[in-house]
This record gives structure tokens, sequence and C-alpha cells, in this order.
């Protein structure tokens, strides 16, 4: 689970804290160099690890504050309020919207999952009895339409596509249009995989959203990422308007951390994570009562509150 | 007046703090470049000890000397120890007329068919004909997706350039099916047919998976391919470290045989993906020691490349 073994890590480096008889630099730095040591092997972004170190640190003046448990106490909600920031953007996700169509476009890397999770979040509406389907807008990626077609046959999900037309603008639109007007409430636009080195790319998916409007855009982001994730995240929010992160492949060993820089990137939520290849491995996830379960975890709330 | 001389700029002996701080930006650099945590620290740590007590040259500062024994160590953990020469060992098999087998395998979506088809590409441009073998029988699309790589690379190399031989077929048994059976049969199928190479695909899988660990490891024991390829994607984290073991260990353990066929070699893919952030390229050479066999650099044929440990150096020290 994404950040859950590292909440333990953090845990017992707070509780390092609690046994020094005094709280000096020294003790801080110890703990800060092992929480800082699991988020880098978690692969949380470098840059933002180094942050939270400086912002911990420029809290904590040892000249000022005096006694120990106060200062124990802040060092812990300092830290806190650093971890949450990495998971909580403050922002609230989209969401759709009853017996009108909700345009919802999928975007992200090669292979991260989009075209799986795609037919995953379509499923899982139609479960909850919205009319719910899907457009397969990836005329590049060999099979895409295959995949998508038997995919959307076996959980029954209307789709559309085309394996003559090469322009995924005029899919997407076709595709959309012919929707609306059969008044589905969720569809869901799949686009073939991309990466800010090649522009063309990019442009194309800008040209995508430009045809349909979607009300959403999801990007879509592999828990096994590493260092390179932030700097993709940035550039697929400059170009286009990405407004909720879904995380996959959550069912390995992976912790997510490198996926985490998405929702810094991007400023946007977490709204699902995908834990597995099956169409109902699918979880929804809310920011806040995720925290707070980190906050729970050990004996961390207490710690903060009192 | 000749010791206080000496002191300015004659040699010193490299104590371990003097090298603390240094080695603690070296080793913060690494990972902004993606190499494992782990990994980094046990290359500085390793640095570290290879310098301990050495007598610092008389204008070498100590920052100039760590950066240059990891830059030495980075150089040689890319160093390929065993060459993978597939055209030759193709020949070989040739000679000994049977096709020479490869199997590709790796977690979820990091480009094993679509390498594959780059490799089967490279294959047919060198005159050898290939059999794809769809032994992913559980993704949707898998099968078309291959089928579709295979009508590509026949257009783009004719029968009548080869005189009459369609350069690449599709062994497929649609879905559901036991990969290593297909596999089996494909072997035989390319046998029969004196078809050069085949080019096994297989499914993604969680390296935790064990059922499907169990699977593959089947599939290679019953197969005994000549190769066994491992394909990993440039942009994985800390990951990389855990895949390949488990992959390796899978393998091992889950093999009944003495002498267990593990991973022979590496595909990075994705490599157009990350700009300097190559540290993935170590992190799996130091832990598998296996070479890098490809380098994947993008979404066409042609993107498929042979590593260039220099240049991977370069980017990771800049
Ligand atoms: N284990 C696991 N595998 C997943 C998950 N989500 C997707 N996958 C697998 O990841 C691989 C790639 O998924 P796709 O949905 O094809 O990825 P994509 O982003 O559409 O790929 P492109 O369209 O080529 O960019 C497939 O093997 C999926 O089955 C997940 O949550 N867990
Ligand atoms: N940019 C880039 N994309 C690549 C490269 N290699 C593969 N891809 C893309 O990555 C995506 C996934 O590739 P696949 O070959 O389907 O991956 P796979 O490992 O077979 O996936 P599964 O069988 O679902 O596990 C596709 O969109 C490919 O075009 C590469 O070197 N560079
Ligand atoms: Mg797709
Ligand atoms: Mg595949």
């Amino acid at each position: 689970m994404v950040l859950a073994d590292l909440g333990r890590k953090i845990t017992s480096a707070l509780q390092s804290l609690s046994k020094a008889t005094i709280i000096n630099e020294e003790v801080l730095n110890g703990m800060l160099k092992e929480i800082c040591a699991a988020l880098l092997e978690a692969d949380v972004n470098i840059r933002l690890v180094k942050k939270l170190r400086e912002n911990v640190r420029a809290v904590i003046d040892f000249e000022e504050i005096a006694g120990g448990l106060n200062k124990r106490r802040m060092i812990q909600s300092a830290v806190f309020k650093e971890l949450v920031k990495l998971v909580d953007p403050g922002v609230k996700p989209y969401q759709p919207v009853k017996g009108r169509p909700n345009v919802i476009m999928f975007v992200g890397l090669q292979g991260s999952g989009k075209t799986t999770t795609c037919t995953k979040l379509a499923y899982h509406y139609l479960k909850k009895n919205w009319k719910s389907c899907l457009v397969c807008a990836d005329t590049f990626r060999a099979g895409a339409y295959d995949q998508v077609k038997q995919n959307c046959t076996k959980a029954r999900i209307p789709f559309y596509g085309s394996y003559t037309e090469v322009d995924p603008v005029v899919i997407a639109q076709d595709g959309v249009d012919m929707f609306k007007k059969e008044g589905f409430e969720i569809i869901i636009v799949d686009t073939s995989g991309r990466h800010k080195q090649e522009e063309s790319l990019f442009e194309e998916m800008l040209a995508v959203s430009n045809a349909v409007g979607p009300d959403n855009i999801i990007f879509v982001m592999d828990a096994t990422i590493g260092q390179a994730c932030e700097g993709q995240a940035k550039a697929f929010k400059e170009k286009v308007d990405v407004g909720s992160v879904i995380i996959t492949k959550l069912d390995g060993h992976a912790k997510g951390g490198g996926a985490l820089s998405a929702v810094a990137a991007t400023n946007s939520p977490i709204i699902f994570i995908g834990t597995g290849e099956h169409i109902d491995d699918l979880e929804s996830f809310k920011t806040k009562p995720f925290v707070s379960k980190l906050l729970g975890m050990g004996d961390i709330e207490g710690l903060i509150d009192k | 007046m000749f010791s206080i001389f000496k002191g300015l700029v004659g040699s010193k002996n490299l104590n371990k703090n003097d090298m603390i701080p240094v080695l603690e930006k070296m080793k913060d650099h690494l990972i902004s470049k993606n190499v494992a945590a782990d990994i980094a620290i046990k290359l500085c740590d390793s640095v570290a000890a290879k310098l301990e007590g050495k007598v610092l040259g008389t204008f070498d500062s100590v920052a100039t000397t760590v950066k240059n024994t990891i830059t030495e160590s980075l150089v040689q953990i890319l160093s390929p120890k065993r060459r993978v020469d597939i055209l030759r060992d193709c020949m070989e098999a040739q000679k000994q007329n049977r096709p020479y087998v490869m199997t590709f395998c790796g977690v979820n979506g990091v480009g094993k068919s679509t390498n594959l088809a780059k490799i089967c590409f490279w294959l047919i441009e060198n005159n050898m004909s290939v059999l794809i073998a769809a032994c992913d029988t559980f993704r949707a699309g898998a099968v078309e997706q291959l089928r579709t790589h295979m009508k590509h690379l026949n257009a783009l190399h004719p029968r009548d350039r080869h005189g009459g031989i369609e350069m690449v077929q599709l062994y497929e048994k649609g879905y559901g099916k036991d990969a290593a059976g297909i596999a089996m049969e494909a072997i035989k199928h390319a046998h029969r047919e004196n078809i050069d190479v085949v080019l096994i695909d297989t499914a993604g899988r969680m390296q935790d998976n064990e059922p499907l660990m169990r699977a593959l490891t089947k599939l290679i024991r019953v197969n005994e391919p000549d190769l066994v390829l491992f394909v990993g994607e440039a942009l994985v984290g800390n990951e990389a470290v855990d895949q390949l073991v488990k992959f390796n260990q899978a393998m091992a353990d889950y093999s009944s045989n003495s002498d267990p066929h593990i991973i022979d070699g590496i595909v990075l893919t994705k490599f157009d993906t990350i700009d300097d952030k190559v540290g993935a390229a170590i992190s799996m050479t130091y832990i598998t020691g296996q070479p890098i066999v490809f380098v994947g650099t993008g979404q066409t044929y042609t993107d498929l490349k042979a590593l260039n440990a220099k240049a991977v150096v370069h980017a990771l020290m800049k």
C-alpha cells in the first residue's frame, strides 16, 4: 500500500525522539536522516525529500524552544505536516454528475496502465448504475483497439474505436459525440502512451483534449517509477489540464513513492489505485482518510494532538 | 618551515572523515539520477574502502579523487564481463539444424512485446527468419499486438526480397492456454519449418506473484531457451533491484533443476523518456552482473541500440 511501509519506518524514527533523554540538534539530525533514507528508498523525489528536511529544520530553533516535551511535539508535527503535503495537494477531485455526460480523458507514459484502468473505471461506474462507456483514441500502439474491445466485451461496456481511422482526434471526437447523443453519463477516452521528449505526441494529446473538452483528465502513473516521474508529470500538467492521478500496479512490491511526486507536480489528488490486472482490482483513494490512517499508525496521532 | 610547506601542497593520506561530506553529496547525486538508494550507498562505501589510507597526489582534491574513483567503478559495472553475441549464436544453432530460442520476461507494461518486435526486425535485417510465439495468453489484445507487428515486419521485408520465404511468422493459440505448452509447440514448429529463431513473448507479471512466477519458471525449464532476457524500463526506481533479485530467485527456487537457467541479459527500455536520469542501468547491472544486451530508445523498429557505457557514465556524473 502507498506509504504504509514508509509510515512504519517514520513512526519508528519518530519514536527515537521519545527515547532520547535530551533533544538536541544531533538527535534531530539523526531522526531526519532516518526519515529521508526511508523516503528515498520508497522513490520519493529527492528534491521533495530535501525540501522536507529543510522545512522541518526551519521550524525547529533550538535556541528558542525550551522544554523537551515541547520540542518533541514540534518536531513530530512538523514532520507530519510535511508528509501530508506529499499526498494531499489540498484540492478536491472532480466529481462526476449524474444525468449528464462526464467526459474523462486518460493520459500518461507508455505502459503505465491507462487502457487497463480505463476499463476498470468504466466498470466501477457501471456497477453503480451509471451509463458508462469507453472510446479508444489510441491509434498508435499495435493491438490497442483489440485490447479495448476484448476488455469491454468481457465487462459488457459499450465502446467505440476504429481499425481504419488513423487520427486519434477524429475518433475521440466522433466517439464522444456519439455517446453524448446516446445519453451516456461516464464517457472515458483512452489515449496512447506518450512522453515529454516527443513534442508531436504532446501536441496530439492537446488536440484530443481540445476536441473532446474533458471534464477531468486523469494522469496514470506506474507505482514503480523512480526519479523521472516529476519531470514527466510536470510536462503533462503544463500541456493539458490534469485534474486527478491514479497510481497503478500497487499489488506488487513497489511503495509508490515515486508516483507521489505526480501529486505535487500536477497539484492533483490521487483518486484511485490499481491493485492488479483484473477488472475489479481498483480501489478508491481518499486523501483525508488515508492521511489520518497514516497519522494513526503507531501512536502518532496521540503524540501530536496532546 | 619545510613541514609547513608540506602541509600546504604536499601529499596527504586520505581518511574516512575527509571523504564523508564528498561521499554524502555523491550519494545524493546518484540517487537524483535514479540509482537505487542502497546501491548508491554501497557504491560510495566501496569507494571509501578503496581510497582509505591512499596518498593523495599533490594537486588532487578529495572531491576529484572520489569522483574519479566512482567514475571508474561505474564504467566497470556497466562493462559486460561476458558478451552476448546473438547473431553468432543464431548461426551456430543453424549449423546444428535447430532454432535459436529467446524468451522475454519482466513485470507489466515495461515493453517486452514491443522490444521483441524490434529485435525481430533486427534479426530479419540480418537475414534470420523468425517465429514469434504468442505466450502471453492473458492480457487482452496481446496476441493481436504481435500479429500487427508480424504484418508490419513482413511488409518491410517482403517475400520476394528473401527468396520467397516469409521472414516472420506468428505461432498463437489464442487466450487462456498454458504458455509453456504453446512455447514448446512453437519451437517444434520452427524446427520442422527450418525457421532460424523463436522469440517467446510472455505475459507481464509482478515479481511477488508466486503462481505466475512458477509458470514462468516452468516455461523456461521445459523449453530450455538459449537466452532468457529480462526486460526492464529505465523509468523504474528502487524496484529495479527487487524485480531482478526476485525473478532470478524464482527461476532458481521453483526449478527442480540443479543448474537452473536464470537471467542471461537485460533489455533496458524507454531510455528515451528519462533525460539524464540513467541510474536504472547501474541498478540493474550491479544487481545481476548481467549485461544490458539492448537498449530501447523509442517506439519504432529502429529504436534499438547497444549500451554506450561511457555515455551513460558521463550522464550520471554530470
Ligand atoms: N499487476 C498489475 N498490472 C497492471 C495494473 N494496471 C495495469 N497493469 C498491467 O500493466 C500492463 C500495461 O497496461 P496497459 O493498460 O496496456 O497500459 P497503457 O498505459 O494503456 O499502455 P500504452 O497504451 O501502451 O501506453 C498490462 O500488462 C496490464 O495488465 C495493476 O494495477 N497491477
Ligand atoms: N518511449 C518508449 N516507449 C516504449 C519503448 N519500448 C516500449 N515502449 C512502449 O511501452 C508500451 C508498453 O509496451 P509493451 O511492449 O506492450 O509492454 P509489455 O511489457 O509487453 O506489456 P505487457 O505485456 O502488458 O506486460 C507501449 O506503448 C510501447 O510502445 C521505448 O523504448 N521507448
Ligand atoms: Mg493503452
Ligand atoms: Mg506484452
